[in-house]
C-alpha cells in the first residue's frame, strides 16, 4: 500500500499516525528520494474523485507533507504551482489549510496573495456552508493574510471589503464570530467604506445585542463579555457609522432587558469616546434627550451611572481643543438643554427628582474646567436666589447640598491644595461668588439655631470642600472656618448624637492635612489653653477637648507639637504637691498613645526624645513614686502605670537595637539608681507599690526582641522564671496579678529557648497534682493557665499532655477549683494585647485548631459519662458532682468564643448535642448566662455559614427551636422568693432574670437566621421546590410564641422579636393551598 | 410593568431630619479610661485588667440596673416599624416621604375606664403624598399588615387617611376599618405580593 493510501486510511482516527506518514515522506523529499511532483501526481484519480471526502482527504494528505517541510525548502516556483493547485481545489479540505501553510513562507508573492483572495471570496456560498472547524480555518486564513499581505487586500478595495462581507455572513459560532469582528475592524479602520457604510455596519450590528452564554465547562474560554468587546469595537470604529449606530444604540434603550440597556449604553460611551468630535456634537442633545429619562426616572442604579458617564464622556469630548468660552460651541450648545432641565428640576429641590438633577449637573460639568465654567455660569446664580427666597430650612438645606455638589465638581476638575498635578489654567468660575458662599455658609453654620444639625452639618460640608479646593480660599477665610469649627468643639453643648461634633473634628483634620499651619496657629492655642493645669476630679472637660486635639494630629508637624506640649503638662502634673485626680494624667498618656500609634514611629527623628523624655524619665519617676520618693502618687495608680506601660512598649519597639539592648539592662530596675530603687525579681520582700512596677516590666519585656539578653538569665531562666511564677501565685492587686501572669506567659513563650522547655514544663506540673488537694485558691490555677497558654501557643512538645491535664482540673472535687479552672480555658486562645504577634510572640498558626481538636472530643466523652452516671443513680445523685457538668460546658463556651468558627464547622455533631446541653443551663448566675451567651454566639455563627439544613442532618431542629424560644422568654425567676429582699433598693425589681435582655436578643438572632434562607444560590433550585423547609413542623410554634416576645419589656428585645417573627413569615412557607 | 405613576416627582425629607430615638449615652463614668472615644479607638483597653480582676463576670453585673428598667412600647418604636415600609410606585421610605409621622402616631389606652387593663389602641394616620392617590387603600393595608405582625396581642390596631389629606378619605377609611373586607384583601395573592414587596425594606 502507498503512503497515500496509507494516510487516508488512518487520518480520520489516528492524526498521529497520519502526521508521521507524511512527516516521512517531506523527509524523502528533503533528501531527494522522491519529488513534490511524483506525490500530486500520485494523488491521481482520487482528487478527481466523485466522492468530496476522498478528494478531501487526498488533498490534505498534500498539505500535510507541504506542512512537514522546512520553510524554506519551497521555491517559489513551486509554491507558484502549489498555490494555483489549491485555488482550484479550494472547496475540497485541507485546501484551505495548504494555503495557510503557504502564505507564511517568504516565497509567496503578492500575485498569490491576490489569486488565493479571489478564490476564498469567489466560493463564498460553498466556504460558508461547511462545518464550524472549516469556516474557522477559512476565517484564520484570511485573519492570516490581514497581517501578512494586508497591502495586497487594501488595493483590491471593495473586492475584499464585500468578499470578506459575504463570506461572514449569517456566521454564527462565537469562536469564529472573535475572528470575524476583528478582521471587519481592520475594514472598518483602513479601507474607504464610504460607499458601504451601511452594509457594513449592517453585517455587525445584526449581532447587538448578543445574547451568546457560554455552555458550562466551555472547553475555548470564550464569554460573552469578549464578544460583546470585540462587536463594541466594531460598532465605536469610525464616525461614519455614527448616522446607524447613535439611533439604533438609542432605540435599544426602550428594551424591557437591563442588561440590552446596560450593553447599548456601553456601546455608545465607545462611540462617544472614540467618534471625531464633530459627530459626537451632531448627535450630543439627541443623546441628552434620551438618557434623560434613564437618569430622572432610573431604573437600576448602573443604567443611571452608565448614562451619566454618557454625559461626562460627551462633555470631555466636546471639550478637546476649547481654550476660549463662548455660546456658540457645541459644548454649550450641548450643555444648553441640560442646564435648563436641572435648574427647573432644582426649583423645588427637595423634591425626588432633584437628586438625579445634582447628578446630571455633576456629571456634566466635571467634564472639563470649560463644560464647569458654562455650567457654573447659568447654575449658581438662579440657586443662590432659591436659597435667599426659600420659605424653609429643608428647602435651603437642599439647596446647600446642590452647592456641595458643584464643589465637588470644582474639586474634581481644579483639584484640592495638596493635588499634585500642575495647575489648571483656566480661572475657576466660583471665584466670583466667592464671598456670597461664605457669607451663606457662614450663616448657616453659625447663625442658625443649634438644633438644626443636619442643616448645619450641610453648610459645614459645603464649607469644607470650598476650604479644601485648590488656590479658592484665602488663608483667613479657611482661618474663618476654622475658627467656626473650634467654637463649635469648645463652647457648644452637643445637641443631639453630637454628629455636628464629630463631622467638625473630621473636618479639622481633613483641613489640618491640606492646611497645616491654620490648624497649628488657630486650632491648637485655642485647645491647649483650656486644659487645666490641675484636675481635682470636678471637671472633666479636658476630656473632649483631648480628644479632638488626638484625632486632629494626624500631620506631622502638628503631631510633634502635640506630643511636646502634652509631655510639658504631664511632668508639670508630676511635680505637683497635692494629690489630684489620676484621671487627668492617664487622659493625657491615652492621648500620647492614641496619636503614636496612629503613626509610624520607626526613623521618627522625635525617636530619641520620645525615648528619654517617655521611657526612660517616666519609668524612673514610677520607681521613685514605688519608693515613696516622689511629690505624688500619680504613677503608683495602676491604670496610669498601665498606659505608661502600653506607651513605653510602642516606643521600645521601634528603636534602634542599641537602645533596646539599653532597655534590657533595665527592665527590672526601671533606670532608676540601686540605692533608690529595688528591682522586684528576688526581692526579699516587696510592697505593694513596688510589686506594681512589674506592670512597666512587662510592657518593656514585650517590647524587646527575643535574643535579647535579659537580666537573670545566666546560664538559663529557670529561677527568674521560678520566681515571678511564685510571685503570680502570691495574691496581689489584679492589675499587678495580671502583669505578673503576662510576665510569665512572656518568658516561657517568647524568651525561654527551645532547649529549655523543660524548665517551663516542670514547673507547670509542679502545680497539676492540685486536683487532689482542696485548695480554694484560685491563683495557682491563673498562673497554671497562663504558663499553658504560653506553652500551647508556641506548641510546645507536651501540649497535648499539657491539654489533657487541665481538663481533668475540671472533675476536681472541690466545686472552686473546678469552676475556676472551667473559665480558664477562655484564657488559652484568646488574642492578648501584650503575648501577641506585634510583641513577637511565638503563635503557630495550628495551635487553635489543636487545642480545639484535642480538647472537644474529651469534653464530649466526659459529658457523656457523666449524664449515665447520673441518670443511672437517679435516686441519690452524688451531691459532689454536680458541679462538673457545668464546669466542662463552661470550659467549651470559653474555648468556642475564642476560635474561629470554620474550625467549628467539622466537628459540628459532636458539639450540637453540647451546645444543646449548654442551653440547657437555666439559671439566673452570671457563668449560666456567659455560657448561655457564648453557645448563642456560636449557634448563630453556625446557622449564618451552612443554615438550618446542617442542624437537620443532626435532627436537632425541634430540640434547639425550642431552647431558643426558651431563652427568648422573659421570666423574672420565682418571684415568690423576693418579698423580704428590701435591701436591694427597688424590692419589685430586684430578682434575676433567668434570661437577661441580651441572651433574649442574641436567641431571637438565631431564630431570625433560621429563618433566613443563607447562600440560597447555592441549593438548586429543584431541590428546593421538591423539599419542604424543615422548619416548617415547628413553624407554627414560634410565631405563637414569638408573639408573646413582641411584649418584652425591653425595646431591643422586641425589635429582635420583630426581625425574628417577619423572617418566620416570610422566609418560612407554609403549604397552605394544599392544606386548607 | 408599571402603570402610569401618579405622583413622579414627590418631596423627600433626608432620613437624617426624620425623628429617631437618641439612645442614653453612656456616661463617662462608667469605663475605666474615663473616654469613649478613647475605649472605642482602642478596645483593647476595656478588657484585660478590669473583666479578669475578679472572677465573676463583672459587666453584667453593672448592666442589670439598666436590664430592670421597663421600656414601654411608644410612638417613636411605632414609627420605627412602619417608616422603613417602602412606597408601592417608588423605592423611597414611607418616612421620607412624610406618608406616615411621628406626631400622627398614638397609643391610647383602650378602656379607659378600667385603668389596670393592659388593652392599647394604635392610631396611624397616614397623609398620601397626592390627594387623588389610588394606593392610600394600599398604603394603609401595608401599614395594618405590619403593626398586626410586630405588635403583641394586647394591642389594636387602626390606620386612617389624615384628615383632609384625600379626595375619598371616607371610602379608604371605612375599607380599612371593616375586618372582613381586610381579611379578603389579604386573601388577594396580587395584594399580598406589593405589600411583601413594601415589607421587604424592613428590617
Amino acid at each position: 500500500m502507498s503512503a497515500l493510501q496509507t494516510f487516508m486510511l488512518v487520518v480520520d482516527h489516528d492524526k498521529q499516525e497520519a502526521r508521521q506518514i507524511a512527516e516521512r515522506i517531506a523527509q524523502d523529499v528533503e533528501s531527494k528520494k522522491t519529488t513534490l511532483v511524483d506525490i500530486v501526481q500520485s494523488l491521481g484519480s482520487y482528487i478527481n474523485d466523485d466522492d468530496p471526502l476522498l478528494r478531501g482527504k487526498a488533498v490534505s494528505y498534500l498539505t500535510a507533507v507541504i506542512k512537514a517541510l522546512p520553510p524554506k525548502f519551497l521555491t517559489r516556483q513551486q509554491v507558484q504551482v502549489l498555490t494555483t493547485f489549491y485555488c482550484d481545489r479550494i472547496e475540497d479540505a485541507g485546501a484551505v489549510v495548504g494555503i495557510d501553510t503557504l502564505q507564511k513562507l517568504d516565497r509567496f508573492t503578492k500575485d498569490m496573495a491576490e489569486e488565493v483572495a479571489k478564490a476564498l471570496f469567489e466560493n463564498f456560498s460553498t466556504l460558508q456552508s461547511r462545518a464550524q472547524s472549516q469556516r474557522f480555518q477559512v476565517y484564520q486564513l484570511l485573519n492570516e493574510m490581514m497581517s501578512n499581505h494586508r497591502a495586497v487586500l487594501h488595493e483590491m478595495g471593495d473586492t475584499s471589503l464585500i468578499g470578506t462581507v459575504d463570506l461572514m455572513t449569517g456566521e454564527k459560532d462565537p469562536r469564529n464570530l472573535m475572528l470575524v469582528f476583528s478582521i471587519l475592524k481592520v475594514f472598518m479602520f483602513e479601507w474607504d467604506i464610504s460607499n458601504h457604510v451601511e452594509f457594513l455596519f449592517d453585517s455587525v450590528y445584526n449581532y447587538f445585542p448578543i445574547t451568546f452564554k457560554p455552555p458550562p465547562n466551555d472547553p475555548y474560554g470564550i464569554t460573552s463579555q469578549d464578544l460583546k468587546d470585540r462587536l463594541q469595537d466594531c460598532i465605536s470604529s469610525t464616525s461614519q457609522f455614527a448616522p446607524h449606530a447613535i439611533p439604533a444604540l438609542l432605540d435599544k434603550l426602550d428594551s424591557t432587558s437591563q442588561n440590552v440597556k446596560k450593553d447599548a449604553l456601553n456601546a455608545l460611551i465607545a462611540c462617544i469616546n472614540s467618534y471625531n468630535p464633530d459627530t459626537v456634537s451632531k448627535y450630543s442633545i439627541t443623546i441628552w434627550e434620551t438618557l434623560k429619562f434613564e437618569i430622572l426616572n432610573a431604573q437600576e442604579d448602573f443604567l443611571s451611572d452608565l448614562s451619566l458617564k454618557a454625559l461626562n464622556d460627551i462633555a470631555k469630548r466636546l471639550s478637546e481643543g476649547v481654550t476660549q468660552i463662548s455660546d456658540q460651541l457645541p459644548l454649550a450648545q450641548y450643555l444648553r438643554p441640560i442646564t435648563k432641565e436641572c435648574n427647573e428640576q432644582l426649583r423645588e429641590p427637595q423634591q425626588k427628582q432633584a437628586k438625579p438633577a445634582q447628578q446630571i449637573l455633576k456629571a456634566a460639568s466635571e467634564g472639563s474646567p470649560a463644560s464647569f465654567s458654562l455650567i457654573v455660569q447659568v447654575v449658581v446664580a438662579p440657586l443662590l436666589t432659591l436659597y435667599q427666597g426659600a420659605d424653609g430650612i429643608t428647602k435651603q438645606r437642599a439647596l446647600l447640598e446642590t452647592l456641595t455638589i458643584l464643589f465637588e465638581s470644582a474639586i474634581t476638575v481644579f483639584g484640592e491644595w495638596t493635588t499634585r498635578t500642575p495647575e489648571v489654567l483656566a480661572e475657576n468660575p466660583l471665584l466670583e461668588f466667592k464671598d456670597q458662599f461664605s457669607e451663606i455658609l457662614g450663616q448657616a453654620l453659625m447663625g442658625t439655631v443649634k438644633e438644626e444639625v443636619s442643616f448645619r452639618i450641610s453648610a459645614l460640608k459645603g464649607f469644607l470642600r470650598l476650604s479644601t479646593l485648590r488656590d479658592f480660599f484665602h488663608d483667613s477665610e479657611i482661618g474663618l472656618f476654622v475658627q467656626y469649627l473650634n467654637e463649635i468643639l469648645l463652647k457648644e453643648e452637643s445637641v443631639g448624637r453630637a454628629e455636628l461634633k464629630k463631622e467638625a473634628i473630621a473636618a479639622l483634620a481633613d483641613i489640618s492635612k491640606h492646611q497645616p499651619r491654620l490648624i497649628m496657629d488657630i486650632t491648637f492655642p485655642a485647645f491647649v489653653a483650656t486644659l487645666p493645669d490641675f484636675d481635682d476630679g470636678t471637671d472633666t472637660s479636658y476630656i473632649p477637648t483631648l480628644e479632638s486635639l488626638a484625632q486632629i494630629s494626624v500631620e506631622k508637624a502638628i503631631f510633634e507639637t502635640l506630643v511636646r506640649r502634652l509631655l510639658n503638662k504631664l511632668s508639670l502634673l508630676l511635680q505637683k504637691g497635692q494629690p489630684g485626680s489620676a484621671a487627668y494624667p492617664r487622659a493625657i498618656l491615652l492621648t500620647i498613645f492614641y496619636v503614636m500609634n496612629q503613626r509610624k514611629l520607626e526613623g521618627d527623628p522625635g525617636l530619641e526624645m520620645y525615648y528619654d523624655k517617655i521611657v526612660v524619665a517616666m519609668c524612673r519617676s514610677a520607681a521613685a513614686t514605688a519608693s515613696g520618693k516622689a511629690k505624688n502618687n500619680i504613677l503608683s495608680d495602676p491604670t496610669v502605670l498601665e498606659i505608661l506601660g502600653r506607651l513605653c512598649n510602642l516606643i521600645v519597639r521601634s528603636l534602634p537595637r542599641s537602645k533596646q539592648d539599653e532597655v534590657t539592662k533595665n527592665i527590672y530596675t526601671l533606670f532608676a539608681s540601686p540605692d533608690d530603687f529595688q528591682p522586684v525579681p528576688f526581692a526579699q520582700s516587696t510592697s505593694e507599690n513596688q510589686q506594681r512596677t512589674m506592670i512597666l516590666s512587662t510592657y518593656l519585656l514585650a517590647g524587646l526582641p527575643a535574643d535579647s539578653a535579659l537580666p537573670h538569665s545566666s546560664p538559663n531562666i529557670s529561677d527568674l522564671l521560678s520566681d515571678i511564677v511564685k510571685r503570680s501565685v502570691n495574691g496581689s492587686e489584679p492589675a499587678t496579678q495580671l502583669a505578673i501572669l503576662r510576665h510569665v506567659a512572656l518568658l516561657a513563650n517568647k524568651f525561654l529557648p527551645k532547649s529549655d522547655l523543660g524548665i517551663a514544663t516542670s514547673l507547670l506540673e509542679s502545680f497539676i497534682p492540685l486536683k487532689t488537694a482542696t485548695t480554694t485558691e484560685s491563683e495557682p490555677i491563673k498562673t497554671i493557665f497562663w504558663l499553658s497558654k504560653a506553652l500551647i501557643l508556641r506548641l510546645a512538645p507536651s501540649t497535648t499532655k499539657i491539654l489533657t491535664s487541665l481538663l481533668s482540673l475540671l472533675s476536681s472535687p472541690s466545686p472552686q477549683t473546678s469552676t475556676a479552672a472551667a473559665r480558664g480555658f477562655a484564657i488559652l486562645l484568646k488574642d492578648d494585647d501584650i503575648l501577641s504577634p506585634t510583641n513577637g510572640a511565638n503563635i503557630r498558626l495550628l495551635a487553635n485548631q489543636r487545642v480545639f481538636t484535642t480538647l472537644i472530643p474529651l469534653i464530649s466523652s466526659n459529658i457523656r459519662e457523666i449524664n449515665i452516671t447520673s441518670s443511672s443513680e437517679t435516686p441519690a445523685p452524688a451531691p459532689v458532682c454536680q458541679h462538673i457538668k457545668p464546669a466542662h460546658l463552661t470550659a467549651l463556651s470559653g474555648i468556642l468564643s475564642t476560635i474561629s468558627p470554620t474550625l467549628v464547622m467539622p466537628e459540628l455533631p459532636t458539639l450540637l448535642p453540647l451546645l444543646l446541653q449548654s442551653l440547657d443551663l437555666q439559671s439566673p448566675d452570671s457563668t449560666s448566662q456567659a455560657v448561655r451567651a457564648a453557645t448563642l454566639q456560636t449557634l448563630s455563627v453556625i446557622i449564618r455559614e451552612s443554615g438550618v439544613s446542617v442542624i437537620e442532618e443532626c435532627g436537632h431542629v425541634q430540640s434547639l427551636v425550642s431552647r431558643l424560644l426558651k431563652t427568648a422568654e422573659y421570666t423574672p425567676s420565682s418571684p415568690s422568693l423576693s418579698p423580704n429582699g428590701g435591701g436591694e433598693g427597688e424590692g419589685k425589681d430586684g430578682e434575676h432574670l433567668i434570661n437577661g435582655p441580651r441572651l433574649r436578643v442574641d436567641s431571637l438572632r438565631c431564630l431570625f437566621l433560621l429563618a433566613q434562607t443563607p447562600n440560597a444560590e447555592n441549593v438548586p433550585v429543584v431541590a428546593k421546590a421538591g423539599k419542604l423547609s424543615p422548619l416548617l413542623p415547628v413553624r407554627n410554634q414560634v410565631l405563637r410564641a414569638l408573639r408573646f416576645v413582641l411584649d418584652d419589656p425591653k425595646r431591643d428585645v422586641r425589635k429582635a422579636a420583630v426581625d425574628a417573627r417577619g423572617a418566620w413569615l416570610r422566609g418560612v412557607d407554609e403549604a397552605t393551598e394544599d392544606e386548607d | 410593568m408599571a402603570s402610569e405613576m401618579q405622583n413622579e416627582n414627590p418631596t423627600i425629607l433626608s432620613s437624617a431630619d426624620l425623628p429617631t430615638r437618641l439612645r442614653a449615652s453612656v456616661s463617662h463614668k462608667n469605663s475605666t479610661y474615663g473616654s469613649e472615644f478613647f475605649a472605642f479607638a482602642l478596645p483593647s483597653l476595656t478588657d484585660g485588667t478590669v473583666k479578669f480582676s475578679d472572677n465573676s463576670p463583672s459587666p453584667s453585673e453593672s448592666e442589670s440596673d439598666d436590664d430592670l428598667m421597663e421600656e414601654p412600647i411608644d410612638e417613636q418604636e411605632i414609627f420605627d416599624l412602619i417608616s422603613t415600609i417602602s412606597d408601592p410606585e417608588h423605592p423611597i421610605s414611607l418616612g421620607a416621604l412624610a406618608v406616615v409621622s411621628l406626631p400622627d402616631i398614638a397609643i391610647k389606652p383602650s378602656l379607659p375606664n378600667v385603668p389596670d387593663s393592659p388593652l392599647r389602641t394604635v392610631t396611624v394616620l397616614i397623609t398620601p403624598t397626592i390627594t387623588h392617590c389610588s394606593l392610600a387603600t394600599v398604603i394603609g393595608l401595608g401599614v395594618r399588615v405590619r403593626l398586626e405582625q410586630s405588635l403583641p396581642p394586647r394591642f389594636r390596631v387602626d390606620v386612617q387617611i389624615k384628615e383632609g389629606t384625600h379626595s375619598t378619605a371616607d371610602e379608604v377609611n371605612k375599607q380599612l376599618a371593616d375586618k372582613e373586607r381586610v381579611a379578603a384583601a389579604l386573601e388577594n395573592g396580587t395584594l399580598m405580593g406589593v405589600i411583601a414587596k413594601m415589607m421587604e425594606t424592613c428590617q
